[in-house]
């Protein structure tokens, strides 16, 4: 069939071309700035420990130490082997305490509890405390991600 | 003097103006209080400004020095303790206000046509009020605004897709950090401002446009309603308003100076007794109430899906409640009441 006027008129058809060029260059822009706004970080897939410091904790106690920039903690278990967990709550991120008496994790944001193996079992925390995997290497303990190679 | 005069005005050509302002009249009537609110809250917005820059003027937004920076502003600085304690309490006072001022507005039902754009306008100064007290309560860098900071930044995380970015666009990176905290100055004193000016013109000009609202019954019944001259009736009543609220302001900033806690340690784990912003109080108990899981979602997603609906249904309430102006709205007032009786419970429960 044939069109007698056409559809839109040639005001019309350059509007939204020079819009829709301009809504494309405003797009090009706004990739670069996104870039910029959001800074590269990876969680680090595994951190090297001098293994000395680590040595003489007593049982049921727990030491620092920084996984990226988010706490962890390595605890000594009643029986002596050594336990690894990312140190913030799964509920809302804030940094959890251990509790040695009640053997205990504790986050005092929104009271949240963790038995002592990391297990979620009070409060609003919706999953356990992260486990990290630790081996030693010669004078090093290292703490990776579970399922991670090297 | 007359030649300046009409010099400038054929440049500016401000006439209308001043004819609009000496024109405006201001009606009175039982609820005609609620008109002091809209610019009580005004007056607080100056003092922030005024306040917000001479802290600006010493305070350093590093990891480093922040915490430092504000115990000088509040040991050495001349002065600096009550410029704090005002700039801390005037932006209370200022939230409070708008509370307040949309509370009213809300059992007057003074959002109904026309006026739907300026209640839309109110929500969002509403949202960039709170996100201006959620920026500055990080400034200070102490161990209750690090974790009010992270379980804040965190609670976007729970949306689908979108949310793992806000968080990570809020917090310049995975984790909150000393860039969180650069960024969260840049917030503060530059992008919520621009905000908050762009949005609180069209909101004033909105007001202006469609005139002030008046009581149902008074609509209801045709009435007329007595009407005060804006200038210089109104302004004068204003600014008594005005210079009570400043010495009350006053008075409570220099009794009850807000404390600096030691600064935050990133990997220290949250100091008990956390708390965020009086105004936030409500919404801290409520992520806190919500178990761990409730049937196969986690309790804060259902938190912050109720939240985030009781947010849209304020933003869209003109939409909602489209009935004509005489009509009375008895369900929106049960809401409202309904909700200030949750806000003043859920408070008072995270203060025990």
């Amino acid at each position: 069939m044939k069109i007698k006027y056409s559809l839109f008129t040639r005001r019309s058809f350059l509007n939204s071309l020079v819009g829709g060029w301009l809504a494309v260059l405003g797009g090009v822009f706004l990739s670069p700035i996104l870039k910029f706004v959001f800074p590269p970080y990876r969680e680090p897939d595994q951190v090297t420990l001098p293994l000395a410091d680590f040595k003489d904790m007593a049982p049921n106690t727990v030491k620092n130490f920084a996984w990226g920039s988010k706490p962890g903690f390595l605890k000594r278990t009643e029986d002596g082997t050594l336990q690894a967990f990312v140190a913030v709550c799964t509920h809302l991120d804030c940094n959890v305490a251990y509790l040695p008496d009640k053997k205990k994790f504790f986050c005092a944001c929104h009271e949240g509890w963790y038995d002592e193996n990391g297990a979620n079992i009070a409060g609003p925390p919706p999953a356990p405390l992260r486990r990290l995997e630790i081996s030693v290497e010669g004078e090093n303990l290292i703490v990776k991600k579970p399922g991670t190679k090297g | 003097m007359r030649k300046l005069r009409i010099w400038l005005e054929d440049r500016l050509g401000t006439v209308p103006i001043f004819t609009f302002l000496r024109k405006k009249d201001v009606p009175q009537h039982k609820h005609s209080f609620l008109y002091y609110t809209g610019s009580s809250i005004l007056l607080f917005l100056g003092i922030q400004i005024v306040t917000g820059i001479m802290l600006a003027l010493y305070y350093q937004p590093t990891l480093k020095e922040a915490n430092a920076s504000v115990a000088r502003i509040m040991t050495e600085v001349p002065l600096g303790w009550i410029i704090r304690s005002i700039h801390s309490w005037s932006s209370s006072f200022m939230i409070g206000l708008v509370m307040i001022h949309l509370l009213g507005i809300m059992l007057t039902k003074a959002y109904r046509s026309p006026r739907e754009a300026t209640w839309m306008s109110g929500v969002f100064l509403l949202v960039i009020s709170m996100l201006f007290g959620f920026t500055g309560y990080l400034l200070p860098w102490d161990d209750l605004s690090l974790s009010a900071t992270k379980v804040g930044t965190d609670i976007p995380n729970i949306i689908p897709v979108i949310g793992a970015w806000v968080t990570k666009f809020l917090r310049g990176g995975e984790d909150v950090t000393g860039d969180t905290l650069t960024r969260f100055f840049i917030f503060h004193v530059c992008v919520l401002p621009l905000m908050i000016f762009f949005i609180l013109a069209i909101h004033i000009f909105l007001v202006q446009k469609h005139g002030m609202s008046i009581p149902l019954e008074a609509e209801r019944k045709k009435e007329k309603v007595k009407a005060l001259p804006f200038w210089p009736n109104f302004v004068l009543r204003e600014s008594v308003a005005w210079m009570v609220l400043l010495g009350v302001l006053l008075t409570v900033a220099v009794i009850l100076a807000p404390s600096l806690e030691p600064a935050a340690d990133l990997m220290a784990p949250a100091p008990e007794g956390i708390k965020p912003e009086w105004y936030f109080l409500f919404l801290f108990q409520t992520l806190k109430i919500f178990p761990a899981k409730v049937f196969f979602v986690t309790g804060e997603a259902l938190a912050v899906l109720a939240i985030s609906l009781a947010m849209a249904f304020l933003f869209f309430l003109p939409l909602i409640d489209t009935r004509p102006w005489e009509k009375k709205g008895k369900v929106i007032t049960w809401l409202a009441y309904a909700f200030l009786f949750y806000a003043a419970a859920m408070t008072v429960w995270s203060l025990l």
